[in-house]
């Protein structure tokens, strides 16, 4: 056992209300600068659409990720092969037509234009080459199914739909979205980092946060290529590439990555999970319907004394395996297992997980009397006479899972290489929370009946409780468990500290001021 | 007098191009020699009859390509007629890598003989084997020897011509500072092979050359020695001659790249072509 941290995420898809901040928090901080506009490292997608870069999903256009082999794994799209046969154009790079053509507004024209007969126009600019544009894309440009025949519809998960079941989807009054926000996965088994060829990309040993080192990269686009994801980015300004570096800096101070801290719908939880590193080959490598199950498994339980010890042995502080032991994502994943890893199939073991969208379940209108309701509000409260309820609650439990609007074939090739059975199990568990906390709160639906959802659920009472305080009541402090960095120790790697020791005081580096001098 | 240049001339049969120094050296004498006579003294150093290119053009069926007024006066002084640039002598010297024909003090009247005799020999299968050159005798280390010598100046010329390495070079050890006034000749028996460096040397065509030797004629033995010399010089360096290959060598590029793009495009055939939302583009209208 080789036991490791890793810096683990996991997204609330039923939270998320795509309002973008989480992207302009990291753009702002990260990205808005030259050879870098394009770039986001956080970007929001809706769902079903194509995405950013446009149908990153499909690997067939952008060879990423792992191939299983014969008794392993290989790189779909990079290594050393094909490295070398496409060592002056690799023809399976995004273009920057793929993604947008980054642009902004002459803005000053606004203020500083003459007096004319017209008001002026702010028009748009590349920023690439300076020159006024026709903007042709942008980033979330398939926003809210936006353009639908164009973005929504050219998903390449409805593949795994029948013709009939894609046309269900995009029906007037049935036709329905999500959001799913992306950062860098920071994957246990990452294809950027077997694709570099000048080694410039590293796992972080302490925390697992992957990175490029911006003195090593020699501009190849390898990692471009390999990332499945498409979240490693060339900045045609500094002949580098780039990736997230989940806000590492900010991580080490004890604070949460900027698009997390900031996010308005709180759907990110942050924290460590402890694996066995000794099993990625294995996992990477298993048959594509066990690669979930495999992945949660080499996932240990920071509470074994077996783990603590053997995690110990490897150098993981206390601090860490106790963070680890409060750890939110450790629960979602593991302990609820209720969040899954977006596209498995690409087989990098991605390390942020996806709690998978409850909504919008089927529901009827049926009619109620709400005079009784009516009487109890205040005078001056705004009072509707309706005389119905939009009813969510259902007689055959779980009927409606397979009446879902988004297809459980859709969410299936997005979470679990296509088992429906692993997303049906997390809305299950969803939903079974949900009739827990209607027949708490509500108390419209009977005690018999909640027991009888949590129990098919396999919960308890208790860990519905538990799930939905994570959920809707979190603090900061429960959404994001960060470990210390101990940065003290990791200057002892660099430099001996007894060598300064006794000469602290003003000018710690050049020794104390001496009289006189 | 005649009779002993016709000795000379018989001794020197085993080597054709004395003929041509000979028939230098006794211009238009006495009574006028037959069209045959002039052919073998004359040009058969460097022309056949049917026998194709040696250093000059066959000259079979000369006289259907030119007229005799132009043949006689090409045949008189060839550079004149180049200087003043008749367009068909200039194709001529071109062709000929620029190999000027020697100038011929023979009257009109004995030059029609010579074209008359063309015309009779044409096909003649007997003057084209006549008219082949003979394989050069095989030179001995010493007549090597001798022409570097001769070349460099350690030798004198004996009738006191200038040293070759006055005005050339060639890529010899030996040859510590030759000339850059003139041609490099490492490679000159490659150029114009035996008979045409014979022939240059025993008629000077060049006018320079021949300025510089007006009457230090090169003796037959010291002709032999630097035509023995420039082609060891020559054999030592056949690979500084690159083998003209016309135009198969561009062709064979220009096709070999043709072919190498196709097999690319056919193993790259299913590579990305372009953006994925060309076709989002293609429908947008643009405002310029």
């Amino acid at each position: 056992m080789d036991v490791r941290s890793q810096v683990s995420m996991v997204f609330h898809l039923d939270k998320c209300i795509g309002c973008h901040t989480c992207s302009i928090a990291c753009k702002n901080i990260w990205t808005d600068r030259k050879g870098a506009e394009y770039m986001w490292w956080n970007n929001v997608e809706t769902k079903p659409g194509t995405g950013y870069p446009t149908k990153w999903e499909d690997q067939r256009i952008y060879k990423g990720g792992w191939e299983r082999t014969g008794d392993g794994v290989a790189l779909k799209g990079a290594g050393k092969r094909r490295g070398l046969t496409n060592i002056f154009h690799n023809p399976n790079l995004p273009v920057i037509d793929d993604y947008y053509e980054p642009f902004t507004y002459k803005y000053l024209d606004l203020i500083e234009s003459p007096a004319g007969d017209d008001q002026p126009t702010a028009r748009p600019i590349s920023m690439i080459t300076g020159e006024p544009m026709d903007i042709k894309m942008g980033p979330n440009w398939d926003d809210d199914l936006s353009g639908t025949p164009d973005y929504a519809r050219n998903d390449p998960n409805l593949e795994a739909l029948s013709p009939a079941e894609r046309e269900a989807m995009f029906q007037l009054e049935r036709m329905a979205f999500f959001y799913l926000p992306r950062i860098c996965n920071h994957c246990l088994n990452p294809a950027c980092v077997a694709s570099c060829p000048s080694g410039a990309i590293y796992k972080r040993g302490e925390d697992g946060i992957v990175l490029i080192n911006q003195e090593v990269c020699r501009g190849w686009r390898m990692c471009v290529t390999a990332c499945p994801y498409k979240k490693s980015y060339y900045n045609w300004a500094t002949g580098k590439s780039e990736k997230c570096i989940l806000c590492y800096p900010r991580l080490e101070a004890g604070y949460a990555p900027a698009c997390m801290h900031s996010c308005v719908g709180r759907i990110r939880y942050l924290g460590v999970m402890l694996y066995d590193a000794e099993r990625i080959e294995r996992v990477a490598s298993s048959p594509t319907e066990d690669l979930v199950e495999n992945q949660l498994g080499m996932i240990l339980d920071p509470f074994d004394p077996e783990v603590i010890l053997a995690a110990k042995a490897n150098g993981i502080a206390d601090s860490t395996i106790h963070a680890a032991q409060n750890s939110p994502t450790y629960k979602f994943v593991k302990k609820w297992k209720l969040a899954l890893p977006l596209h498995p199939e690409f087989r990098t073991l991605p390390m942020l997980f996806y709690v998978p969208p409850l909504l919008p379940v089927m529901a009827s209108v049926k009619p109620v009397d709400n005079e009784q309701q009516a009487e109890k509000m205040h005078e001056i409260a705004k009072y509707w006479p309706d005389n119905w309820l939009y009813d969510t609650s259902t007689k055959d439990l779980w009927g409606t899972l397979d009446q879902v609007r988004m297809p459980l074939k859709y969410m299936a090739s997005l979470f679990s290489a296509g088992d429906t059975e692993q997303v049906k199990d997390r809305l299950k568990k969803l939903m079974a929370v949900r009739v827990h906390r209607r027949h708490t709160t509500v108390g419209d639906i009977d005690a018999e009946q909640a027991q009888r959802a949590l129990f098919e659920a396999d919960l308890t009472a208790e860990l519905a409780d538990e799930i939905y305080y994570l959920t809707s009541l979190a603090k900061f402090n429960d959404r994001f468990v960060i470990p210390a960095a101990h940065r003290e120790q990791a200057i002892e790697m660099l430099e001996f500290a007894g060598d300064v020791k006794g000469s602290t005081g003003f000018g710690f580096k050049s020794g104390s001021a001496t009289r006189g001098s | 007098m005649r009779e002993i240049f016709g000795k000379l001339l018989a001794a020197a049969k085993p080597v054709a191009g004395l003929a041509a120094i000979v028939g230098m050296l006794t211009p238009t004498m006495g009574r006028a020699e037959s069209g045959a006579d002039l052919f073998k003294s004359r040009c058969v150093a460097c022309h056949t009859v049917g026998g194709g290119k040696l250093v000059g053009p066959d000259l079979k069926g000369v006289a259907d390509r030119r007229s005799s007024a132009w043949i006689v006066k090409f045949v008189q002084s060839s550079q004149t007629m180049i200087k003043a640039g008749d367009p068909e002598a200039v194709a001529i010297y071109n062709e000929y890598n620029k190999m000027p024909m020697p100038d011929w003090p023979l009257s009109p009247a004995e030059i029609e003989s010579i074209i008359e005799y063309t015309k009779s020999a044409a096909g003649d299968g007997a003057t084209a084997a006549a008219a082949a050159p003979a394989p050069p005798p095989k030179a001995t280390a010493e007549e090597i020897a001798l022409g570097q010598k001769l070349f460099v100046g350690s030798v004198r010329l004996a009738n006191g011509g200038p040293a070759c390495s006055s005005c050339h070079d060639v890529a010899n050890d030996a040859v510590i500072s030759g000339g850059v006034l003139a041609r490099e000749l490492t490679n000159a028996i490659g150029r114009s092979g035996h008979q045409g460096v014979r022939s240059i040397l025993g008629s000077i065509p060049f006018p320079v050359m021949q300025k510089a030797f007006e009457g230090k004629p090169l003796t037959e033995e010291e002709i032999t020695a630097l035509v023995a010399f420039l082609d060891s010089e020559n054999a030592s360096h056949k690979g500084a001659m690159p083998r003209d290959t016309g135009i198969k060598l561009a062709a064979g590029g220009g096709g070999g790249a043709v072919f190498l793009f196709l097999m690319y495009s056919v193993l790259w055939s299913r590579r990305k072509k372009g953006s994925v939302n060309q076709a989002i583009y293609d429908r947008q209208v643009a405002s310029r």
